[in-house]
């Protein structure tokens, strides 16, 4: 099957049901994307396909067949990608970091789509566990990154 | 471009099999990513490793003591960047970034200019109360602050001494700035990366020889300084357990038997299941069975597949060490029996005369408290690599809190010399209590064993079902509580008993001619001036297994007790913030925290009151003294559908003296949302012998949306330097619990709050 | 006077004595006359083990720990739990004195060889369509193939009055069909098969048609129109499985219901619920022919527009909550968080391995049982030739309230073109006290 990864062309072998998240980690050898729950509880495994953002946990490999995905090892190839990144750091969002991957391209995934996302949208878009609980480290940085008042 | 970078580092690396540190260090090898932090990990440098094998003669000489010897440490690198064997793992609390302010700060050089690794295992690591090392307890930063320093020192001095020999110069002459030596008189200005070479092969100057900078002087210690790790973390660099690959690697994922004693009987199809497509072999484990494959997927699919008859627990346990769960157990049972279990119990705290404080007392409140099991539920799943080599050494890399004491279990089990068992310990995804050494509860004996069956390294990975079922619980306590109020409603008389296992008699095997001080603390060491006081346990074997968990006994016992404190005040007709005014009059360090809680949230206000969104709210109060740090906390609560919302919580603490005010604050964060998630949603319920939830989705942890706003301030006391990682937990439930009792006018009793039906 | 009291006496006696015969009396089988039977072969056997598959004798009467048709499942009734028996040759406790025609009166009569009547539970008012020879298959599959268990019965939790079975024998007078299947001339050889395997053994209509205040089946053929018309079964609504376009098979092809009997899912749908039971015990095991011949049968069923409503057309939801200038609704948002990472924002699925929302039967009937069940507990896992299924449906009890359950429920329910019921608070929270989530441990029952 093929697929667009970080605008790379792959030929892979794994079954069409496969996960996403592990012909990514596995058989394409990126372990920026996590795996943490295998049950889209978590979102330790979100992507992007096609600028939207989903769980690779439960997204079978057939049904991004021809699309593009993005994973966390090109975000910084991405303009918006890059500002969320360095308000990240800016805010020092990351402890242990294993949720961070799917964090930042849950809020690269919102600000594509809404530049300006209120406080209600922000909720509602990133809604990814986070066991350290640095939900509002998160919340500022995609704040700041909207242009409101932290 | 950077995975070259990153390869070539490794190969680097190699150097280091000839640190002479009593146990071979195998870091990593071409094809095995490790996750060095620091904002010079990416840099390219060639040439070092010159600087450690000066150390070897004097290893031999005499037996040094552990975070003494500088170049087991510390590499400077020609490139002027530095790079830190880190005794503590790092795992979210920060600890990396803690380290190298302190080293840097007597090294003189910027912590931005060093990669920080976890040190390999060996005597020179051993650095907690210099005898051990965990990374565990909130002791990293405070049990090795003066010997980091020292380290640092030591290191500069020997710095020091390369520059004088080189310039023909006297030491004293000298000074450093970041980074350099520098002679003033000449102008003469020597890059550390330049001396390192001449400096690591020189003795270590003895400890107490060495001048440590004025701490008014500090650049770094006591500064919000960035940590190392937020890059590569934000951007999917950092690189856990899970991630790891070794050459030649294959995959095992497992099913566990559904109650831990059980072994595996027939396996029904096992025939079928080998012939599913990518399995190599199947495999009988104690307790477990396992696929290994060339990718984890299918292992995991046909683990799953694998239809075996599970055979009950014999007299001969399955694996050592463990507890056979029985059939029958259920939680809620388990819960009635405790609050049942009679007798008085083993005094752990005593103090006055409580007996005739109560028969004297005006009122005497009883009540019967409850806390639950939790899982640790860290969101990297675990996994461990076992991998033989030709020359008789074992490599294993797998999440932990305690290298030597995996490898010492790791010795005993496959009979190798400690010598040849390296174990590696990775950046951990979150760990809480979760990675220190419990039977039955990590994989790296099952990697071991198929490692060894299938003569090819092995990466097993639990998935979170797996996790869930094998995880050790906090325990669960009842505590019956009595107090005594004289005609004033002031608390006189105070008895807890507490019915439970704590979780080192749990882990480590109970004695019962000792109290487990992690039963009880936080029902123990509380300061409040209640005159007569009896707190003691009765011990209560648990049929499941117990882990310690983020802030420990803490973690139930502050909850337990503070929140029977506020029902004492009630009882009393005292307010609760008052009370403990009171109760801590004389207590200058706890004032002040409360003062300042108090002052941080506008002023003490319980309510319930209007906010100004027109919900109906409340504030509790609650203090906690664990690991050497005090805290106070206000929550703020409404109930929104039936469901307690946490706006927000003030924290104050006070550990004594700080390193890091940026990690405290985030760690502050950390501590109440754990705190809060618990109080409010979690519980691991068994029924039948086994967990009703296997994963997130029946054990919730706290969503964003339930995140409270968190207000954190340090107070900086001057007393001896306590713990920051845990303290900020255990006064979050309490305060939470309080609020919600103001508020709904019923007291709270038990976590978690979900079990309650509470109208809006 | 005195005559008249004898008189009146003798009537009560000829007729009370006859009642009594009657609630005594066993049925007649044709097999009374058997006498000893030959050792089967292997043939028989094999078709013996394949009648046990269709009739899925497994998901009653074993448990997934116990042993083979042991008995134990637990049914509970709202007159007290009854279990299943113990139907393997054990002398002592299940069938093993049975004869051909005692085996017989059971399962196609439900009376045991001492005349007690056995509660409906058993499907025999189903199970008498089934043929003599699928009988004496089943029967020496069960003696020959299955392990004798020495499992007591538990009683039932049923008290007198109401525990007294007689008035059963009154009962099947009146809603138990006689006779085993019989062909329909006009139809053609797979349309009969498949009506046979729906009718009899298959017990399709146990769930799948509604059932009066007298607890029988409505129709127990294609002759009645409420015949597999969809009912609500102990927490789950089993759709219809007529040619309704909206809540039944009607935009199924033949192709598109063997899919879904043979591999558990196919582009519309995912078994779940206790069709995932039926699924993984029974309707995989089936031949390719005998479910071929079921797809070719359902789709000859009418459907009926008038409770059908209006056909379903996909609608495109309006934009989800974080696109610019949108406001969700409570029940959105909850769907974005919690179900649109598999379900897809589009209401589409990941077919067939994630079913769709969109247009599904669940989501157009008036009863939201299922959904509400679904959502609380999840689903069973999906066994399919021994392989659990790569991706499950978690239980969201402990993360959404009622309240939230029954926003996000009305919410699927009314977007993409969706038009069933709103769901209450109410609903939810009468479903939650009395369900439990669903394992996620594959449970595979043992025939043997």
């Amino acid at each position: 099957m093929k697929l667009e990864i970080n605008g790379q062309p792959y030929e892979v072998e794994s079954d069409g049901d496969t996960p996403l998240l592990w012909v990514i980690r596995d058989e394409l050898g990126m372990t920026g994307t996590k795996y943490g729950c295998g049950l889209a509880q978590c979102g330790a495994c979100s992507v992007m396909v096609d600028g939207e953002i989903v769980r690779s946990c439960v997204t079978p490999l057939d049904s991004v067949a021809n699309r593009s995905i993005t994973t966390i090892e090109a975000i910084q190839n991405d303009a918006i990608g890059r500002k969320v990144v360095a308000a990240w750091v800016q805010h020092q969002v990351p402890q242990c970091g294993y949720c961070q991957s799917g964090q930042v391209m849950a809020a690269t995934a919102l600000l594509k789509q809404n530049d300006k996302p209120t406080e209600d949208d922000i909720a509602a878009a990133m809604v990814n566990l986070c066991r350290c609980g640095t939900y509002n480290a998160i919340k500022a940085a995609v704040q700041d990154l909207s242009g409101q008042k932290v | 471009m950077n995975d070259i970078i990153r390869d070539l580092q490794v190969d680097n690396l190699q150097v280091d099999k000839d640190l002479p540190t009593g146990a071979p260090v195998n870091l990593s090898r071409r094809g095995l990513l490790v996750g060095s932090m620091g904002a010079a990990a990416g840099a390219l440098v060639l040439g070092f490793g010159l600087p450690v094998r000066g150390a070897r003669a004097q290893d031999a000489a005499k037996a040094v003591a552990p975070g003494t010897r500088v170049p087991a440490f510390l590499e400077i690198r020609p490139d002027n960047t530095a790079r830190f064997l880190s005794p503590f793992v790092e795992g979210g609390q920060g600890v990396f970034t803690a380290m190298v302010q302190i080293v840097g700060e007597e090294l003189d050089m910027d912590p931005k200019s060093f990669i920080v690794e976890n040190a390999p295992t060996g005597s020179d690591y051993l650095v907690v109360f210099g005898k051990m090392r965990i990374t565990g307890g909130s002791m990293s930063v405070r049990t090795s602050y003066d010997t980091m320093r020292k380290l640092g020192a030591s290191a500069r001095a020997m710095l020091l001494e390369a520059a004088a020999t080189r310039l023909g110069v006297a030491a004293d002459k000298l000074a450093t700035e970041p980074g350099y030596v520098v002679h003033a008189a000449s102008g003469q200005r020597i890059a550390y990366g330049d001396l390192a070479g001449d400096a690591m092969s020189l003795p270590v100057p003895a400890a107490d020889s060495v001048t440590l900078r004025d701490p008014k002087q500090f650049r770094w210690i006591g500064k919000p300084v960035e940590r190392l790790d937020v890059l590569d973390k934000s951007i999917g660099k950092a690189v856990y357990a899970i991630d790891l690959k070794v050459d030649g690697m294959l995959h095992a994922a497992v099913q566990h038997a559904p109650r831990l004693g059980m072994s595996v009987g027939a396996v029904r199809n096992e025939a079928s299941v080998r012939a599913m497509k990518g399995v190599i072999s199947v495999h009988h484990l104690p307790g477990a069975v396992a696929v290994v494959s060339e990718r984890w997927w299918h292992a995991k699919r046909a683990v799953e597949a694998l239809q075996v008859d599970w055979a009950e627990a014999g007299a001969k346990p399955v694996m050592d060490g463990i507890r056979v769960m029985p059939a029958n157990f259920s939680t809620a049972d388990f819960a009635e029996r405790l609050a049942n279990e009679p007798g008085d119990g083993k005094d752990a705290e005593k103090e006055g005369d409580a007996a005739a404080a109560f028969a004297s007392a005006k009122t005497v409140v009883t009540a019967t408290y409850h806390s639950q099991y939790l899982h640790h539920a860290q969101l990297e799943p675990p996994s461990t690599i076992a991998r033989f080599n030709a020359d008789g050494t074992l490599d294993v890399w797998m999440p932990n809190q305690a290298p030597e004491q995996f490898q010492a279990d790791i010795a005993k089990r496959t009979g190798l010399d400690a010598s040849k068992v390296n174990v590696h310990s990775p950046m951990l995804g979150g760990f809480f209590g979760r990675h220190f050494l419990y039977q039955a509860a990590n994989p790296y004996p099952q990697a071991i064993q198929l490692a060894k069956e299938t003569g090819r390294p092995v990466k097993v990975i639990w998935t979170r079902e797996e996790e869930f079922l094998r995880d050790p619980m906090r325990p669960m306590a009842a505590v019956r509580f009595k107090g005594g109020l004289d005609a004033n409603g002031m608390p006189v008389a105070l008895e807890a008993i507490s019915i439970c296992e704590g979780p080192t008699e749990g882990i480590a095997g109970h004695n019962k001619d000792k109290l487990d001080e992690t039963a009880v603390e936080g029902l123990t060491g509380k300061s409040y001036a209640i005159p007569n006081r009896r707190i003691a346990q009765i011990y209560v074997e648990n049929p499941t297994m117990l882990a310690y968990w983020r802030s420990v006994g803490n973690s139930m016992n502050d909850f337990l007790y503070e929140s029977f404190l506020d029902e004492l005040a009630d009882k009393g007709g005292k307010d609760p913030y008052e009370l403990r005014m009171q109760l801590l009059k004389d207590n200058p360090r706890l004032s002040t925290l409360l003062k300042t809680v108090g002052e941080m949230s506008g002023g003490w206000k319980r309510g319930p009151f209007t906010a100004e969104d027109g919900t109906r709210r409340a504030r509790g109060i609650a203090m906690a003294s664990p690991f050497g740090s005090h805290t106070a906390a206000i929550a703020e609560v409404s109930i929104k559908a039936g469901e307690v919302v946490v706006h927000d919580v003030w924290e104050a603490i006070d550990p004594g003296s700080i390193v890091n005010p940026a990690i405290i604050e985030a760690q502050i964060n950390s501590a109440s949302a754990l705190g809060v998630s618990q109080v409010l949603i979690e519980e691991a319920v068994y029924k039948n012998g086994m967990p009703v939830a296997r994963n997130y989705d029946l054990y919730p942890i706290l969503p964003p949306s339930r995140m409270p706003r968190v207000h954190a301030r340090i107070i900086e006391s001057g007393e001896k330097m306590g713990g920051i990682g845990e303290p900020g937990l255990p006064a979050v439930p309490p305060a939470v619990a309080n609020a919600v009792s103001t508020l709904t006018g019923e007291r709270v009793r038990r976590m978690p709050l979900s079990q309650y039906t509470f109208n809006s | 006077m005195k005559k008249l009291l004898l008189v009146l006496l003798l009537i009560i006696v000829v007729v009370g004595g006859g009642l009594l015969w009657f609630v005594n009396h066993k049925p007649g089988s044709p097999f009374e006359t058997a006498g000893t039977l030959p050792l089967p072969s292997t043939e028989v056997l094999a078709r013996g083990e394949a009648v046990a598959r269709q009739a899925d004798c497994v998901a009653c009467h074993s448990l997934p720990d116990g042993k083979p048709y042991a008995g134990g499942l637990e049914m509970g009734t709202p007159l007290g739990a009854i279990f299943a028996t113990n139907i393997t040759p054990d002398k002592e406790n299940g069938i093993g004195n049975y004869s051909l025609a005692d085996f017989d009166r059971a399962v196609r009569h439900g009376v045991t060889p001492d005349g007690e009547r056995l509660y409906p539970a058993m499907p025999y008012p189903s199970y008498v369509k089934m043929s003599d020879e699928d009988i004496r298959d089943l029967y020496a599959y069960f003696m020959h193939q299955v392990q004798p268990a020495a499992v007591a019965n538990r009683a039932s939790g049923i008290e007198w009055p109401m525990n007294m079975r007689w008035p059963l024998a009154l009962w099947n007078a009146v809603f138990v069909p006689s006779g085993t299947y019989a062909q329909k001339p006009q139809q053609d050889a797979q349309w009969n098969r498949g009506a046979y395997l729906v009718q009899a053994a298959g017990h399709c209509g146990a769930c799948h048609t509604p059932r009066s205040v007298t607890m029988n089946e409505k129709a127990l053929d294609e002759g009645g129109s409420a015949f597999l018309s969809g009912a609500l079964l102990d927490g789950w609504y089993a759709p219809s499985l007529r040619q309704d376009v909206n809540t039944g098979l009607g935009r199924w092809s033949e192709e598109d219901i063997f899919q879904f009997l043979k591999n558990g899912r196919n582009q519309h749908a995912v078994v779940f619920g206790s069709m995932a039971e039926a699924y993984n015990n029974s309707t995989q095991f089936m031949s390719d022919d005998d479910l071929k011949a079921i797809g070719h049968y359902l789709k000859s069923l009418p459907g009926d527009a008038s409770r059908d409503g209006t056909p379903w057309v996909y609608a495109a939801a309006a934009p989800a909550q974080g696109q610019a200038g949108t406001r969700g609704t409570p029940g959105s948002a909850t769907y974005a968080a919690k179900c649109g990472f598999c379900h897809g924002t589009d209401g589409r699925g990941r077919s067939p391995w994630i079913p769709p929302l969109a247009g599904s039967p669940a989501s157009l009937i008036e009863h939201a049982d299922s959904q509400i069940n679904v959502t609380l507990n999840g689903s069973a896992r999906v066994v399919t030739a021994g392989v659990p299924d790569a991706y499950r449906m978690p239980s969201f009890r402990q993360q959404l309230s009622d309240r939230e359950i029954a926003d996000v429920l009305t919410y699927v329910r009314s977007t993409w073109g969706n038009h069933g019921d709103h769901v209450t608070q109410q609903e939810v929270n009468a479903l939650r006290q009395h369900t439990d989530p669903a394992s996620s441990t594959p449970i595979i029952l043992q025939m043997r």
